[in-house]
Formats: structure tokens, C-alpha cells, sequence
């Protein structure tokens, strides 16, 4: 922790840089702030001129044409199944995708073998594919066992994707818990299964909530790929959902940041709830790495 | 002094370093087996595939042109070569990158500093920080492009309003040179702040008071104790930082695709948009995946550089 | 917000149609039975687009039939899905939207269509678009809707006589609704100039909607894309003329500053603001100008004949007429191809395609068209009847469609960001369009023209 000897200037000084960290948060926050205004307002004072900056009035109307709600709409907009969707696949890829990384970074911080560094830097690079060089081939070997249009499909993917970053973080994480610690679970007769599950694994939890964080979120924002392998509405996620909004001649704003601010819930949840250890988890997995 | 911590940290880190590892046969590799068949098949297998489609001249609406002839093998590759729009895209997505990568750090270096010092409201303003984490990078893309509109976006709405510019002379942020490419850049440096800060903020935390202390009574500025403690001591953490950020980097397509395509002129095409273009709308698979190998090839060399970096950094220790 | 009042018109006309048709509604494709089976479709999406799909219903009830639209995407998107769909083995749908434009880069993964329906059927629609559809003697689609572009103008410029008067002593020459495009280059000049309007004309700005506009201009100008063997021709003095002609009104303000970023939906936007003197526009979008909820513009425009090109060509060649049809096909692959081919009768029968017709759309068939002409007859607003005439003269005796050929999207993806440098003022018309030509030369080279 940076110290801070008390005196007047000191004080002054404090204040000024609260202030301008306030000033510069809200500001990155903006664009957020925009959206969600945006979700709760008539149309009216949306895409007009001049610009209605504060909101006169608010309304749910929105989510009503969203979920059919309102007679008058068609319902077009699958919300249910870009939701479910969405949480199958991210939920199932973090689960898989976080115990096979937490297995492999454990291999990597703890044994020596052959080709290690080799194969830690295969499984690294792996992740810097760009989805668009991936998307297409993907597609057709794919489709020749049917995994195209399935969530269970989508859902393998994400964990390919998601696993190099959880086995660097993991890594990072089982190397910096003390060794005398596993050594002493040997000597007491544990195997190397019973010193990691009894150990090793509890003292590494802020990194599995990191990776945690990390791969869902991954999965539940990506476009590329599954704008490619998922055919209709029984695999396409919040992402390519977004595009039911952009039509041949318009863009529905405010639909779309309505189903924007639903997307983001779950995100919003999870960032919360982890924020603590995301920042300890990031630091130490950052130290050791 | 700095002798001092320098010696503390070594000893910090050499207790997780490769010498404790246990030799144990064939279980490590039973441990990273799982990893390494998903990640097989589903990256290295259609990779493969990609590899041998860029050797022939297949195109998507003409099947029988997925042939492989030895002396045609590297067509594609010539031709990507002798092409402008590629060296331009090549270009542009270079100076994005460049752009991109240096701004978010120093910007994040900049917001982790601040954040640091801050006193009041610290929770509060970390989950502030970490609101453009809960945006898809499409949904970036998608708002931005709406903020940046020329009749409609907030960012023209706003200049008017503050009496900048005239109502009809609303800028084309997403057309104009250089405007085009610095809305892109705003919003892909918006997108990676949060982690950077996050890391870089962690980082800052953990460094030792004792360091600082020793400097104050030495009667160094502010300046001076960043530039020679906080810097040099935060290199581990801004390497893994910029390692992260180039893993990531593509997720920057998200944006482009939707802010401008890589229009107009191709005043903004990167060899995401122009693969895109290639091998889909022009069916021009085999192109496509020329194209699509070297952008692969080249975000890997780049993430190497870092890891690189990153290693070192942590020797030096 | 489009949406909303779209959907409100559409409500609005389906209380009109049960009144005029009083007789048993002439629907097709239902004498067959086809319990139990289902037939999935891929379509087009977007407000005006999707209202055919509500008649579906009745299909349904009628032949047992379950039908799935498994996908409702804009045009280029659906091109990219078939494209990828076709070259995968993957499109398991029965029937697909198709475009004339398009429909050359798909023959060989589509059903000829001659096999299911009969000549009688066929006869009902305008042999124009069927012949642009029939390649090698087969017939790969069948249209829903076409369209093409009259001049739409603001009526209020074109009645007042003080403006009338400054432009004939700025030029020298009567200010009449322009009939060919240097009229309408001096009169979007001079409308902007004297801040009569933002902007004098408008155009789409990318893709293929920006080398279809120059696609146009250039014919009426007498110049051509390519020759008869396909080697491009647009970079002779006529096409570097057209494209002087669009990067000067960009230069001067006279087209909007982000014009190379605005598609359909912006232009008409303009338009429909007020902001636009005179422009080229589609017939599909007159319900929306109308509204006078939407648009400042409704009840204060004018519609004419397309214009002829530059003088530089030869004497204003011809009329202006880039147009195409939106169409249905059935990909080789359908697993039910005979339902697919009921439900495409179904949606292109007399009834469906005159409801299609109440909402703006311009109809592909005789019968329909003498039936909203007749309904127009006595239209409150003039206007509607006028428009359907003068649209009858324009399908009849201008519709054009770009070369159909399975290069023409390959083309416009090469040919439309040159033509945005130069309207940028990135690279000289001349340059620009001679690198568009070498561009287009290798293209056709290797697709086997030369």
C-alpha cells in the first residue's frame, strides 16, 4: 500500500485526485448509463432533434413488445431462448472449461516433463486464433457430426477457447501456494489426487473465481463463432440476438439496448460478487505467473 | 535501497519457481491430455484443414475447384502479395493495433495510479471501473457506431448542443481520415481498459510500502518515485497485461465489423474485415484462408513477443 | 420508431383489404395435402418484409402443413448464409429468398422450378423477370415483388415562384421537375447553394445500393459496365464523368458528408426529413413517406420518370431504371421441395401478392396490378394513382437489371470502395476507375470469361 504522511497538503492534494477519479469513472461509465436510459424511454425522445438529454419519461413499453406483451407488436424478438441459450452455453463451456484448465495449469506449476514448455505455449497461442480464421472450417467439420445448431456444440468451442487462459491463471495460482504445504500432505500419505483436492484446490479458489469470471464472460459475449454454427433460434445466443434488431432498412435503438441491458445482467451479477477476489485473484496469478 | 527490495523479491519468487517441480512419469500428461484433445479438435483440426484449403483455389459456390496441384499450391499466397487492399489492410490493422495497444496501456497505467491514491467511494469506483467488462465487444461496436452517427449520435448531438459545431455541419466521425479509424480506436481502447487497470491497479497495490517510505524521507516527487519505483517494479504486471490484451486482440473485430466494415474506400479495412469479405461474400474460401494464415501466424508471433517479454521481466526480478 | 408506425400502417391497410375484396379471396398452393409435414423457409426480415409472412397462417390451416421460418435476416446477410449454406451441403430449407440480382451466383444449388409449376401458372407473371431468372433453359426462381426508382422531389421547391424566378435568372432556364441528370446537377446546386434545402441529392453510399446508382447513371448516360465479353467499359469518359459528377457533389456539400456510410434506410431518412431537394428513390418506401406521423416530408412531394443520363454520352440516352425483383427459390437440397414449392405458389398467388401490393410494394403480376390500379382510382390522394401509372411505365419500359452473372457481387465488393475514393477525393475518377477495371479484368479472368 502506497503510505501517506497526514499534513495539510497532503489533504488538498487527496481531495483533488477523489475528484478527478470520480470525474474520469463516471465518464468511462457514460456509455452505460446511455444504454440503460436509453432501454427505459419513450421513442420518441430517442433519434430526435434536438436531443433530449434528461429523460421526461419512463416506460417498460420496450420489454413489453419485447416479451409480447403489448397486443399491438408482433413479437419478434426470441428473448427466451437467446437467454437460455446463452446460459447453457456459457454456464456448461465455464464448468468444463475451468476443471480442464485447473487440471492442466496444476500439471504445469507442479511436475517437470518433457516438452513442457512447448506444450504450455501450444495450449497459450492456441487462444490468439482469431474466431474468423476459425469460424468457417469449424463449420464444416461440424456439420459432418451434427454438432452445428446445438448448444452443446457451441458449448465444446467455448471451452477450447477459454481453456488456455484458465490453465495460465491456474498455473500462476498453485505456484504461489507454499510448497511446504503439498510436501507436508505427502509425508502424511496423501497422493498427489488426495494433496490437490484436500490442499491445493481450496487454497486456489480466488483463481478458479477469476477464471471463472473470465471464461463465462467469454463465452457469453462471443460473436464469431457462434453467428457462424448456430442456425436458428435454438443455439443463437444474446450476441447474434443483438442483430434482430437491425433490420433491412432501420435499427430498433431502443430494443435494442432494452435487450442490451438484460444481456448485461448476468455480468453485472457475476462482476459484483467477484470483485474482491477478482483483483486478488488477478494479482497473484499476475506475480507468480 | 533498491538493492534491498530487489533481494526480498527474488526470495518471493523463487519459492514458485521451476526447481520444486516433482518428477512424476506419465501423470502430468494424463492431467493436460483433456486440454489438449478439445483444444485439437477444435482448433488445431480446422486450422489444419484451413491450412490445406489456402493451397488450393477452392471457391464456396464451386466445389469441384477444392483440387490441390502442387505447382498452383501457393497461388493464393502470390496473389495476397501482388494485392494493395491486403498491404493496406495489413497496414491499417497494424497502426490500429499499434494505436490501440499503446493508448489502452498507458491510459490503464495512468487510471491505475489514480485509483491507487483514491480515498473515498474505493469499491464504487472499481465496479465503475469494470463496466465496459459487461459489454459484448459487438455491443460495443453496435453503440458506438450509434454514438458516432453523423445525423443521429450522441457525440454530434452533444457538439451541437455545446454550440461546437452547426447543425449542419455535423461531422462524419465514421467516414472522415483520420476520424473513421479513431472512433474504432476509442471504442476498442474503451473496451480494454478495465482489465488492464485491474491488473496494472493490482499490481500498484502490491508493491512494497517500505520502498516508497525509504524514497519520501530521500525527498523524491511524486514524479520521480513513479517513474523509478512504481514503473520498473510494475513491468512483470504490464507484460501480462499486454499478453492478455494481444490473446484478445481480435475481439477488437466485433467493433470494427459493425462501426464501418472497413469502409468506406477501405479507409478502415483490417485483414479481419477484408477475410471476411474474401472468403464469404466473393466465396473466395481458399483466398480467405491464405489470408486468414497469415493473420494467425502474425497474432502469434506477437503474443510470442510478449510472452517473451514476460518471461524475462520475471528473471529480472 | 420506423418500426411502430410500419406495423401501424400495415394494421391500418388489413382493415382495409377485407372490404375490398369481396369476393372469395384467389389464393394458391392449397390443393394439396400435406399433413404432418413441415416446410422451413428462410426470409427476408424487416417491417414491410415480414407482414407476407402473417398470411402463412393460412396455409397452414389449409394444407396441414407446418411451416418454420428459420431465419428472417436482411438481403446481404441471407446471400452470405446460402452462399455458406450451399457450400456446405447445409441448407435444409425448402424454400429460399432469392433476388434476380443474386440468383445467378446460386443456379447450380437450386431446383428448377419448371418442374413444379405448370405454364398456366407461370403466365400470370411479367415474362421480363421470369426470363432474367431462366438460365440454361431453367427457371431458379419465381418473384414476389419488384422495384425500381422514380424521381422523388420536394413539391414545395418545384411551386414557388420566388425560387422559380432566382433560378431562372441564376441559369438562365425554366425550373421544371428534371427530366435528365445535368438538369438535376444544376438544380441541386442551385437548391443548396441558396439554402433552399441541406442537401441537393442524395445516394446510397456503399455496397452494392452504391454501384447499382452508378450502375444506373452510367446507362442512362450511355456508358456501360462491360462489353459484350465482359471486359469492363466503365472507365471511359462517360463513367469518369458520372463518378466527377457524384465525388463533386460530395466536394461541395451537395450530397450528405456521410453519404459513402448510408444505406436505404438513411437516404429515405433524408428524404423523408425534408432535407433532400430531388433523388432517385425506390417505390417501396411511399407508405412511410406518407405518414405524415414520421415524415416531414408526406404530402409535400412529387414523383417522375427516371431521369435520363449526361449529355457527354450521346443525347441523354435513356431513363434511368436499375431494378430487380425479390423472388423465391428452392435450394437442390430442400428435403421437402414440393412443399416448399405449394408454400411458394401460395405466397405468390393473386391474393397474398395483392395484400403485398396494398403495403407499397410493386407488384410482379398482371392481375394485381389492374387490381390496385383500379383500387386507386378513387384514392383520396392523386398521387397513388399517378405513382401506379407511372410505375407500370417504368417495370414495362425501363427495368434493367444489372448484368446477371454470378460475378456481379464479387464486382460490386471490388468496384464500390474505388468508386468510394473517389467520391472521398482519396484518388482522381480516371485512376480510381482504371484500378476498378484491372481489378474487374482479373476477376473475370479467373472466373473463366477470358
Amino acid at each position: 500500500m502506497i503510505t501517506r504522511s497526514v499534513g495539510p497538503n497532503r489533504r488538498r492534494n487527496d481531495r483533488i485526485w477523489n475528484a478527478v477519479a470520480w470525474v474520469v469513472l463516471l465518464a468511462l461509465a457514460l456509455p452505460a448509463f446511455w444504454i440503460i436510459m436509453t432501454a427505459f424511454r419513450p421513442n420518441s425522445e430517442i433519434n430526435t432533434f434536438p436531443p433530449v438529454w434528461i429523460p421526461q419519461r419512463l416506460t417498460l413499453e420496450a420489454y413489453a413488445n419485447m416479451f409480447g406483451l403489448n397486443p399491438e407488436v408482433q413479437q419478434r424478438v426470441a428473448v427466451e431462448a437467446y437467454l437460455r441459450n446463452s446460459l447453457l452455453a456459457s454456464g456448461i463451456s465455464t464448468v468444463v472449461a475451468v476443471s480442464l484448465g485447473t487440471l492442466a495449469g496444476y500439471a504445469f506449476a507442479r511436475f517437470r516433463f518433457r516438452f513442457h514448455t512447448g506444450l504450455f505455449l501450444g495450449i497459450m497461442l492456441s487462444r490468439a486464433v482469431p474466431g474468423v480464421a476459425l469460424s468457417l472450417p469449424l463449420f464444416l467439420l461440424f456439420n459432418r457430426v451434427g454438432l452445428t445448431n446445438n448448444v452443446l456444440g457451441l458449448a465444446f468451442v467455448y471451452v477450447a477457447v477459454n481453456i488456455p487462459f484458465t490453465a495460465w491463471l491456474m498455473d500462476g495460482f498453485f505456484r504461489q501456494i507454499p510448497q511446504e504445504l503439498t510436501e507436508s500432505a505427502y509425508i502424511d500419505g496423501c497422493g498427489h489426487w488426495s494433496a490437490f483436492w484436500r490442499i491445493e484446490l481450496p487454497l486456489s479458489l480466488p483463481g478458479l473465481s477469476t477464471a471463472a469470471i473470465f471464461a463465462f464472460l467469454a463465452a457469453w459475449n462471443e460473436f464469431q463463432i457462434v453467428s457462424v454454427l448456430a442456425r436458428n433460434n435454438a443455439a443463437k445466443t444474446f450476441p447474434p440476438g443483438l442483430f434482430a434488431f437491425t433490420e433491412q432498412f432501420t435499427v430498433d435503438w431502443r430494443g435494442m439496448a432494452a435487450m442490451s441491458v438484460i444481456m448485461m445482467v448476468p455480468a453485472v451479477i457475476f462482476v459484483i460478487l467477484v470483485q474482491r477476489n477478482l483483483v486478488s485473484g488477478l494479482t497473484f496469478g499476475a506475480v507468480k505467473g | 535501497m533498491a538493492a534491498k527490495v530487489k533481494a526480498k523479491q527474488q526470495n518471493a519468487v523463487a519459492q514458485g519457481t521451476t526447481q520444486n517441480r516433482i518428477d512424476a512419469g506419465l501423470f502430468p500428461f494424463l492431467l493436460i491430455l483433456p486440454a489438449i484433445i478439445v483444444i485439437v479438435l477444435v482448433i488445431a483440426f480446422p486450422l489444419l484443414y484451413s491450412l490445406y484449403v489456402s493451397f488450393t483455389p477452392y471457391e464456396l459456390l464451386r466445389p469441384n475447384s477444392l483440387n490441390f496441384t502442387l505447382g498452383k499450391a501457393l497461388r493464393n499466397y502470390q496473389k495476397l502479395l501482388n494485392d494493395d487492399v491486403f498491404w493496406r489492410s495489413l497496414w491499417n490493422t497494424v497502426i490500429f493495433l499499434a494505436i490501440t495497444v499503446n493508448l489502452s496501456y498507458l491510459l490503464s497505467l495512468a487510471l491505475s495510479q489514480l485509483l491507487a491514491r483514491v480515498t473515498v467511494g474505493q469499491s464504487i469506483l472499481r465496479t465503475l471501473l469494470m463496466v465496459p467488462m459487461m459489454f459484448a465487444p459487438i455491443l460495443v461496436g453496435m453503440q458506438f457506431r450509434w454514438f458516432f452517427n453523423a445525423n443521429v449520435g450522441l457525440v454530434n448531438n452533444f457538439l451541437i448542443s455545446v454550440g461546437l459545431i452547426q447543425e449542419q455541419g455535423q461531422i462524419a466521425w465514421l467516414v472522415d481520415v483520420p476520424l473513421g479509424m479513431i472512433s474504432i480506436i476509442i471504442a476498442s481502447i474503451w473496451m480494454n481498459i478495465p482489465v488492464l487497470t485491474i491488473i496494472l491497479l493490482a499490481g500498484t497495490l502490491s508493491l512494497p510500502a517500505e520502498t516508497f517510505e525509504a524514497a519520501e524521507v530521500d525527498g523524491a516527487s511524486g514524479w520521480q518515485k513513479f517513474r523509478f519505483i512504481t514503473f520498473p517494479l510494475l513491468a512483470p504486471f504490464s507484460y501480462i497485461a499486454l499478453t492478455i490484451m494481444s490473446l484478445d486482440i481480435a475481439r477488437a473485430f466485433d467493433i470494427v465489423r459493425i462501426m464501418t466494415d472497413g469502409g468506406p474506400a477501405r479507409r478502415t479495412e483490417m485483414l479481419w474485415t477484408y477475410i471476411t469479405r474474401l472468403a464469404i461474400e466473393d466465396t473466395k474460401f481458399g483466398l480467405g484462408s491464405a489470408m486468414a494464415w497469415i493473420t494467425v501466424s502474425l497474432s502469434v508471433l506477437f503474443t510470442l513477443y510478449f510472452f517473451r517479454q514476460l518471461v524475462k521481466a520475471r528473471i529480472v526480478r | 420508431m420506423l418500426i411502430c408506425r410500419l406495423i401501424f400502417l400495415v394494421l391500418a391497410f388489413s382493415l382495409l383489404i377485407p372490404a375490398a375484396a369481396q369476393d372469395e379471396p384467389q389464393y394458391a398452393g392449397l390443393d394439396m395435402d400435406l399433413s404432418g409435414t413441415t416446410i422451413k423457409m428462410a426470409a427476408i426480415g424487416g417491417g414491410q418484409y415480414e407482414v407476407m409472412y402473417d398470411s402463412i397462417a393460412v396455409f397452414e390451416e389449409a394444407t396441414g402443413a407446418t411451416v418454420e421460418i428459420i431465419a428472417l435476416l436482411d438481403g446481404f446477410a441471407i446471400d452470405q448464409k446460402l452462399k455458406v449454406d450451399f457450400a456446405t451441403g447445409a441448407a435444409d430449407y425448402d424454400v429460399a429468398w432469392d433476388h434476380t440480382s443474386f440468383v445467378a451466383q446460386y443456379t447450380p444449388f437450386l431446383h428448377p422450378l419448371q418442374d413444379f409449376f405448370s405454364e398456366e401458372e407461370l403466365a400470370a407473371f411479367s415474362p421480363a423477370i421470369l426470363d432474367a431468372a431462366t438460365i440454361d433453359g431453367n427457371l431458379y426462381l419465381v418473384p414476389r415483388h419488384a422495384d425500381i426508382s422514380p424521381i422523388h422531389y420536394r413539391a414545395d421547391l418545384y411551386s414557388d415562384e420566388a425560387i422559380a424566378a432566382a433560378y431562372m435568372e441564376d441559369t438562365g432556364e425554366e425550373l421544371t421537375v428534371p427530366t435528365n441528370l445535368d438538369q438535376i446537377d444544376r438544380q441541386a446546386r442551385f437548391f443548396v447553394e441558396n439554402g433552399h434545402s441541406a442537401f441537393g441529392y442524395t445516394l446510397a453510399g456503399k455496397e452494392e445500393a452504391l454501384t447499382g446508382r452508378f450502375y444506373e447513371m452510367l446507362f442512362a448516360s450511355g456508358g456501360a459496365l462491360f462489353d459484350e465479353n465482359y471486359h469492363p467499359t466503365f472507365n471511359d469518359e462517360i463513367g469518369v464523368a458520372v463518378a466527377e459528377l457524384i465525388a463533386g457533389w460530395y466536394q461541395d456539400g451537395i450530397i450528405p458528408a456521410d453519404t459513402t456510410s448510408l444505406l436505404w434506410d438513411g437516404v429515405a431518412q433524408n428524404f423523408c426529413n425534408n432535407d433532400v431537394a430531388v433523388k432517385l428513390e425506390w417505390y417501396g418506401w411511399y407508405a412511410y413517406f406518407q405518414d405524415a406521423d414520421s415524415c416531414a416530408v408526406a404530402g409535400n412531394f412529387g414523383l417522375a420518370r427516371g431521369f435520363t443520363g449526361l449529355s457527354i454520352g450521346g443525347d441523354h440516352v435513356r431513363p434511368s431504371g436499375w431494378a430487380g425483383a425479390h423472388a423465391f427459390s428452392i435450394p437442390a437440397t430442400a428435403p421437402n421441395p414440393q412443399g416448399g414449392a405449394q408454400l411458394i405458389k401460395f405466397l405468390t398467388s393473386h391474393q397474398v401478392a395483392y395484400e403485398e401490393a396494398t403495403l407499397g410494394f410493386l407488384p410482379v403480376r398482371d392481375d394485381v396490378w389492374e387490381r390496385v390500379i383500379a383500387d386507386a382510382a378513387d384514392a383520396e390522394n392523386p398521387l397513388d394513382r399517378e405513382r401506379l401509372e407511372l410505375a407500370r411505365i417504368q417495370v414495362s419500359e425501363d427495368f434493367k437489371t444489372p448484368p446477371l452473372i454470378a460475378e456481379w457481387i464479387p464486382f460490386s465488393n471490388l468496384f464500390y470502395p474505388q468508386l468510394q475514393a473517389i467520391i472521398l477525393g482519396d484518388i482522381d475518377a480516371q485512376s480510381g476507375l482504371d484500378a476498378a477495371a484491372e481489378e474487374t479484368r482479373e476477376l473475370m479472368e479467373s472466373a473463366g470469361y477470358y
